[in-house]
């Protein structure tokens, strides 16, 4: 961009021991940051007690350049002593003009204030309080979104609810099937070494039922779910409100959560047992792979099976799914519908989604466990 | 003037996407220190033009020149180099939303400058108190209204002093004061300092405002039908659609169809 590499800086001794510092060629982007230097060391030696600038030899500048007659002039570089600046060119004098006042500067130079920790501490717990409001309200919403549906069934955008299903239910299942099968494998490997020591592995039968029926099939498929189609809910509605669309239906006088959130929630709930169900088949296939590779037969392992597993076990694991089904739904949808402005806004929300789902879902199981142990389940 | 050496060269340029043309045969030149005004109804191409001008769109035929090297052919280290000459404020000022508008302002100071932290602090300062936003320098782009956030992507745009800034639609959004500050701003940035402007805008009042000269593109014949200075067009113009849209007219056309239509 430049023709010329440098600004030529010259100091002379100036009348009653002050200085006096002529610029000459370009100051500009190009060439200021060499140049504030060079006038920084040669005036730091001299210790002049004022200064003129002559500026009249700048012929190309820009605010860059300005920047380092407006810290001359400001006594910025040179502390307690504020250049008189001569000769510079009108086109120039209007660039220095667009500097700021010292004040205006010093309000923006100050440190960015952070609270103080019990600050910050009381500022989170408010923000937590908050939250569990808004879920409630937020449950409160849904349930009388649900209550419009059942009381005017047209209501229901029952299009979207198959494609909800087709996109959060069928097009999970290759995943939900291999994340499966390979949980049942690596059960029944896991199992199968420490049972070998005693000559017990034909209880991998047992573990693999249990621990897949009732815990695995439904936490992971949760877990997939969040990750798939809470995300999605999220990002779905968070771009709509980003979008005033949400602002749209409530001026249309039509209910966001009854518009957007009763079918994404009943599809949640509906297909999050299913999806269950069909993970608890394939991983218990893929322990009764490992199995016969151990070389059980198919009845041995069956009749295991079907005495370590029982109703209660499926319908414990079934139940749970219903719950978590809502939960990542419901969260999703909040998520998106609480997005604020800003090109992060839609991503946050994912990300809030998806976290809080997976937060949910393991503390929700582990209330199960209590539950379930206590009465025997 | 127009003794001015042209800064930007547009030569037979045709802006397509896919099959779709969108503006063909397009040939002007900016010249350097003018404001220059790209106008012409909605959907007429004025965004893609600016886009291909910039480098972001490539065009099917044609050359940009700037001082002679061809924006549309180059690469590297060229392309870079062709990059610093301008600076581009983008319809909805584009400003990194995890940043805060000064750190915005700065950011091309400190991937492209020597300058001290202070320095880049002032100069980025001095851009925004130019655009009337130093009082929100330290918020972040989701705290400022459109307006003001079209006032940070030109504080932007103006970071490195390039000699010319491409603006595109810089006062829709904006009150009618700050539109007038802002066209003010623009004249004393291009009287005094010679840099040389680009603008798309069909905003009538801005055009006259700050257009030295201005070219107009046609949807319907997908070319440019008219070229100089505001004035003139408005007056002088053979064309009626050039002087209907200057003087801001309802299409006759539209008028007589729907006339037809409701007898």
């Amino acid at each position: 961009m430049s023709t010329e590499a440098t600004a030529r800086v010259d100091v002379r001794d100036g009348p009653g021991g002050g200085a006096v510092l002529t610029l000459r060629g370009p100051l500009d982007v190009e060439t200021t940051a060499a140049a504030r230097a060079d006038v920084a060391a040669r005036l730091a030696a001299r210790r002049p007690a004022s200064l003129e600038v002559d500026a009249s030899g700048i012929d190309r500048g820009d605010m860059s350049g300005m920047s380092l007659i407006y810290e001359l002039a400001e006594g910025r570089l040179v502390p307690g002593v504020r250049a008189t600046v001569k000769g510079l060119r009108p086109e120039f004098q209007t660039l220095l003009s667009a500097f700021p006042s010292g004040e205006a500067l010093s309000g923006l130079e100050a440190a960015p204030r952070r609270g103080r920790f019990l600050d910050q501490v009381g500022a989170a717990t408010v923000s937590v309080l908050a939250d569990g409001r808004a879920q409630l309200a937020f449950i409160g919403a849904i349930v009388q979104g649900f209550a419009a549906v059942v009381r005017r069934p047209r209501a229901m955008r029952w299009g979207e609810l198959a494609v909800v299903f087709e996109k959060a239910g069928v097009n999970a299942l290759p995943i939900v099937s291999l994340i499966s099968l390979l949980m049942g494998l690596v059960l029944a490997f896991e199992g199968a070494q420490t049972l070998e020591m005693f000559g017990a592995q034909i209880f991998v039968a047992n573990g693999i039922g249990i621990v897949m029926i009732r815990e695995f099939s439904p936490i992971f498929t949760a877990i997939i779910f969040a990750g798939r189609s809470g995300s999605a809910f999220a990002a779905e509605i968070g771009t709509m409100k980003v979008n005033q669309e949400l602002d749209a239906l409530e001026t249309m006088g039509l209910d966001p959560v009854r518009f957007l959130v009763v079918q994404r929630v009943l599809a949640g709930t509906l297909l999050m047992p299913v999806l269950a169900a069909y993970s608890m088949v394939a991983g218990v296939f893929g322990g009764i792979l490992v199995m016969f590779t151990m070389g059980f037969t198919f009845s041995q392992i069956w009749t295991q099976l079907s005495g370590a597993v029982g109703v209660h076990d499926v319908l414990v694991g079934v139940s749970k799914s219903f719950v978590f089904g809502a939960i990542i739904a419901g969260l999703g949808c909040l998520r998106g519908m609480q997005t604020k402005e800003g090109p992060n806004a839609v991503g946050d929300s994912t990300t809030r989604a998806v976290v809080a789902g997976i937060l949910m879902i393991i503390i929700v199981d582990a209330i199960y466990s209590v539950v379930t142990y206590v009465l025997h389940i | 003037m127009s003794a001015a050496p042209v800064a930007i060269s547009v030569e037979g340029v045709t802006i397509a996407y896919g099959e779709k043309v969108i503006q063909r045969g397009l040939t002007f030149g900016v010249r350097r220190g003018e404001v220059f005004v790209i106008l012409g109804g909605s959907g007429c191409g004025k965004s893609s033009l600016l886009n291909a001008m910039i480098g972001l769109h490539r065009p099917t035929m044609g050359r940009i020149l700037f001082g002679g090297d061809d924006i549309v052919t180059a690469e590297g280290a060229d392309r870079l180099r062709l990059l610093r000459k301008f600076g581009v404020m983008y319809q909805s000022g584009a400003l990194f939303g995890s940043m805060t508008v000064l750190e915005n302002v700065r950011l091309p100071l400190d991937e492209f400058t020597d300058l001290g932290a202070a320095e880049k602090d002032l100069v980025a300062a001095a851009k925004l108190n130019l655009v009337g936003l130093l009082a929100a320098a330290g918020q972040k782009p989701s705290a400022l209204s459109g307006g003001m956030q079209k006032r940070a992507g030109i504080a932007r745009a103006m970071s490195l002093d390039p000699g010319i800034l491409f603006l595109d639609e810089p006062s829709a959004g904006l009150d009618p004061i700050t539109s007038a500050g802002l066209d003010k701003t623009i004249r004393e940035l291009s009287r005094g300092l010679g840099i040389t402007f680009v603008v798309v805008t069909h905003e009538l009042q801005s055009i006259y405002a700050i257009a030295d000269r201005c070219v107009m593109l046609d949807a319907r014949t997908k070319t440019m039908i008219a070229e100089g200075k505001p004035a003139d067009l408005r007056d002088h113009s053979d064309n009626p659609y050039v002087r209907q849209f200057f003087l801001r007219q309802a299409e006759p056309a539209a008028a007589g169809s729907k006339g037809s239509q409701s007898s």
